[in-house]
């Protein structure tokens, strides 16, 4: 009774507060005070504008304009450096819940894609389609680089560059060969004419060295072979073209380059230490290079200056949609004003200024070469006399002037937001049959037949278009507009 | 008295309520929103269609679906089989009688559990690379002396895919690294409760250390093993960050990394299908929910029978 008593005292406070005891309410009343200092506490206010971009040499590059803008105009802008998944993320979270993000937004072109899956008028960027038309940056701009901005006829960025891809070889190695590149205009030319580059000079019965930087699970490599052999995913009007006959060709050729007696390709992943060291080391004379490569090999391995020089792409020739093209494209990146930053005609022309004042700068255009190595798509910019100064680095080339000259020739590609799943598909495709004939060289070598390869690319490129086609039929609100 | 009752029936829901509130609005209400998500095709709120059961069909005739099960359930079964023996033998070794500097020993085996995910995966990323990499060099190394005695070439090949035709292995032998020495723990604190009297009467009785092993230690350990193995298929069920990084962010050659959770990470995040993903959340849900109960269930029948 006395212990039932004591309980009761404890649980009625012996201050007379029901329940809890004096500690109890001091947590609560700390609570609530924190909680009202919170709620209250003013959020500060951004002044301007904000901008987002996920790059940091272009965020360096910008910032000298910026403060130009800023100075200048009445609006003034900040600039926001964010990692690209976390863009990514907020980006399309905003876009989806339609609620406010930044005022522009410089985006890659994978990650752009992603707003075109849905219905085009719920696209979360605005439509520059008129704007550009009715000033004429269609026309003054490199048409290609419009592409992966374009769902279903509209355009939703301005495009921040070119990326056409040259072929990079080790001028040391090649000359100290005596081959004469200039012999190369296919990819059998390729083979035929670098040929004696892969000698067995330690005896081991395997070559040294290969010619071509390409293996079967180099998804993006892949893609640049076929945009450049007029293959891909989606063609411009947006139907799927996976199981084309180009792409079949493209298919049954790399694996021949991989397996077999008459390989030529290995292995040297880009972006890795590992893949870095085996191209100083000579293990892969050729690799695929768009003009922002040139800028990485620079920094990333720096004891091949003087010793790498580039040529255009040999041509796919008979065979393919685009037998003749010596370039292609890889990557992109494109700069777009977000709906919810538009609440009036004047917010629009503002921000439209601000993104014709960083992007169609020619201070931009040769800060984007000096120091990314990157060529502009505005084409009033391409007779800087700077595209044609030679670099040291690609002993004494003028790398500018050569892609600018191939500029015209990259291949256009879709905005289709199936592009990512299409492609993984395909390399699925690749995997498959260039495993089967690493089987069929291990039991029998040297049987690989080309023909043979070509049907079964044919076949497994059927299997990956049906599968792309499951996921497109999904999709409810693209079927509807279609109707 | 009855003010005071049902004041103190109160108090506890008063304390409860932050948790509550938290639990309701975090993971009560996601719930609810991913069951009702996974019926839907949405495209942010302003577009949403009502699928029906639509989701769920498309994915048991989805191919993708059924290799990245296949996959998870391969790491799943490395989980148990390989990392469990490996974390039981170290634990049984540490235990073991007459063995100095065991609190050194387990801290070392303990180790690499404290490691980060993305540092473990960055790291064996590299090892396992193809020509460079530390396994394949050090296998190559090791082996050469192979060749050098049959005069044929039997030295590891530098170009073994490990990231390629075998990532399954490249990822168990990662998980093996990072985990054993976690689950050892468990295995650890099992052995050190097991009775001093019962060994030694099994001693006196003529069992050797293999019956003894499989007639006193594993009866002993069994509730213990049997909550390790559900942690163990829980956790490899949700396996996302190892191959996620390992394999540069995507399922690699074939599809041969790619896991139920990356998959619903790829459909969800990376195409944009909501819907999909949560009926693939859902999935993975019901899958888990079968483990759980079954090990309830057997867990419950052990003591039935006890």
């Amino acid at each position: 009774m006395r212990r039932s008593q004591s309980t009761a005292d404890h649980e009625h406070g012996r201050e007379g507060l029901p329940v809890l005891s004096f500690g109890g309410w001091l947590i609560v009343a700390i609570a609530l005070v924190s909680t009202v200092l919170f709620a209250a506490s003013p959020v500060p206010k951004q002044e301007g504008r904000s901008m987002w971009t996920f790059a940091r040499m272009h965020w360096l590059m910008y910032q000298p304009m910026v403060e130009k803008w800023n100075a200048e105009q009445t609006t003034r802008v900040n600039m926001n450096l964010l990692s690209l998944p976390a863009l990514e993320r907020r980006m399309l979270g905003a876009f989806l819940s339609e609620t406010p993000s930044a005022d522009v937004i410089e985006v890659e072109r994978k990650v752009a894609s992603r707003a075109f899956t849905g219905p085009l008028d719920a696209v979360g960027f605005v439509d520059l389609t008129d704007r550009l038309t009715s000033e004429g940056l269609l026309d003054g701009i490199n048409a290609p680089s419009f592409s992966p901005w374009t769902s279903r006829g509209r355009v939703f960025g301005v495009p921040h560059d070119v990326h056409p891809v040259m072929l990079s070889y080790r001028a040391d190695l090649v000359e100290a060969a005596g081959i004469d590149v200039s012999q190369i205009k296919t990819w059998d030319d390729f083979a035929r004419v670098m040929k004696p580059l892969m000698a067995d000079n330690d005896g081991d019965g395997k070559p040294d060295r290969y010619l071509l930087n390409m293996w079967d699970t180099h998804d993006e490599h892949l893609e640049v072979l076929l945009y450049q052999a007029g293959g891909g995913f989606f063609d411009e009007s947006g139907h799927m073209v996976i199981d084309s006959p180009t792409n079949a060709h493209v298919l049954a050729t790399v694996v021949s380059w991989c397996v077999g007696k008459d390989r030529i390709a290995a292995d040297a992943p880009d972006f890795s230490a590992s893949g870095n060291k085996l191209k100083a080391d000579g293990y892969v004379v050729c690799t695929l290079m768009p003009d922002w490569m040139g800028d990485i090999w620079k920094h990333e391995i720096p004891q091949l200056t003087g010793k790498v020089k580039l040529m255009p792409l040999p041509a796919w020739g008979a065979g393919v949609a685009a037998p003749e093209r010596r370039t292609s494209v890889w990557g992109g990146t494109m700069i777009g004003i977000p709906r919810t930053a538009v609440k009036s005609p004047q917010d629009f022309e503002d921000l439209w200024k601000f993104v014709k004042h960083l992007y169609l700068n020619d201070e931009l255009a040769r800060d984007l070469y000096r120091v990314g190595g990157i060529v502009t798509p505005v084409k009033a910019h391409w007779k800087d006399p700077i595209f044609d100064e030679p670099s040291a680095y690609f002993a004494g080339q003028a790398p500018g002037r050569m892609y600018i000259n191939l500029a015209p020739q990259v291949p256009m590609r879709s905005s289709s937001p199936y592009n990512n799943f299409a492609r993984y598909r395909v390399q699925d495709a690749l995997v498959k049959i260039t495993e089967e004939a690493r089987e069929q060289e291990r039991a029998k070598p040297g049987s690989l037949n080309f023909d043979a390869l070509l049907k079964r690319a044919s076949e497994e490129l059927r299997l990956a278009a049906k599968k792309v086609q499951v996921q497109i039929d999904r999709n409810v609100f693209l079927k509807e507009e279609s109707r | 008295m009855a003010t005071l009752s049902s004041q103190t029936r109160r108090a506890p829901w008063l304390f409860l309520l932050p948790f509550l509130a938290v639990f309701a609005t975090f993971t009560l209400y996601p719930l609810i929103r991913a069951m009702m998500l996974a019926g839907q095709q949405t495209f942010g709120p302003g577009y949403t269609k009502w699928v029906g059961g639509s989701n769920f069909a498309a994915l048991m005739n989805d191919a993708l679906f059924w290799t990245a099960l296949k996959n998870t359930v391969v790491f799943t079964l490395g989980s148990v089989f390989v990392q469990l023996p490996v974390s039981l033998a170290m634990a049984m070794m540490l235990e073991a009688k007459g063995l100095r500097g065991k609190g050194v020993y387990r801290a070392i085996l303990f180790a690499p559990s404290l490691v980060g995910v993305s540092f473990a995966a960055v790291l064996f990323a590299l090892m396992f690379e193809k020509r460079t990499g530390l396994v394949n060099q050090g296998l190559h190394g090791a082996t050469a002396w192979l060749s050098l005695l049959s005069g044929k070439d039997l030295a590891w090949s530098l170009d073994f895919g490990w990231l390629e035709q075998h990532v399954m292995a490249a990822l168990i032998v990662a998980a093996l690294w990072m985990y054993a020495g976690f689950n050892m723990l468990f295995f650890s604190a099992a052995l050190q409760n097991i009775r001093q009297d019962i060994k030694e009467a099994a001693t006196v009785d003529g069992a050797g250390p293999v019956a003894r092993f499989f007639h006193v230690t594993v009866p002993a350990i069994r509730p213990v093993a049997a909550f390790v193995v559900l942690l163990s298929i829980i956790g490899s069920f949700q396996l996302f960050e190892l191959p996620y990084l390992m394999l540069n962010g995507g399922a690699g050659p074939n599809n041969r990394g790619l896991t139920v959770v990356m998959y619903l990470y790829q459909v969800g995040f990376e195409t944009g299908d909501l819907g999909y993903a949560s009926a693939i959340g859902w999935t993975l849900t019901l899958i888990l929910l079968g483990f759980t109960i079954a090990q309830r269930m057997t867990a419950r029948g052990e003591e039935v029978a006890r």
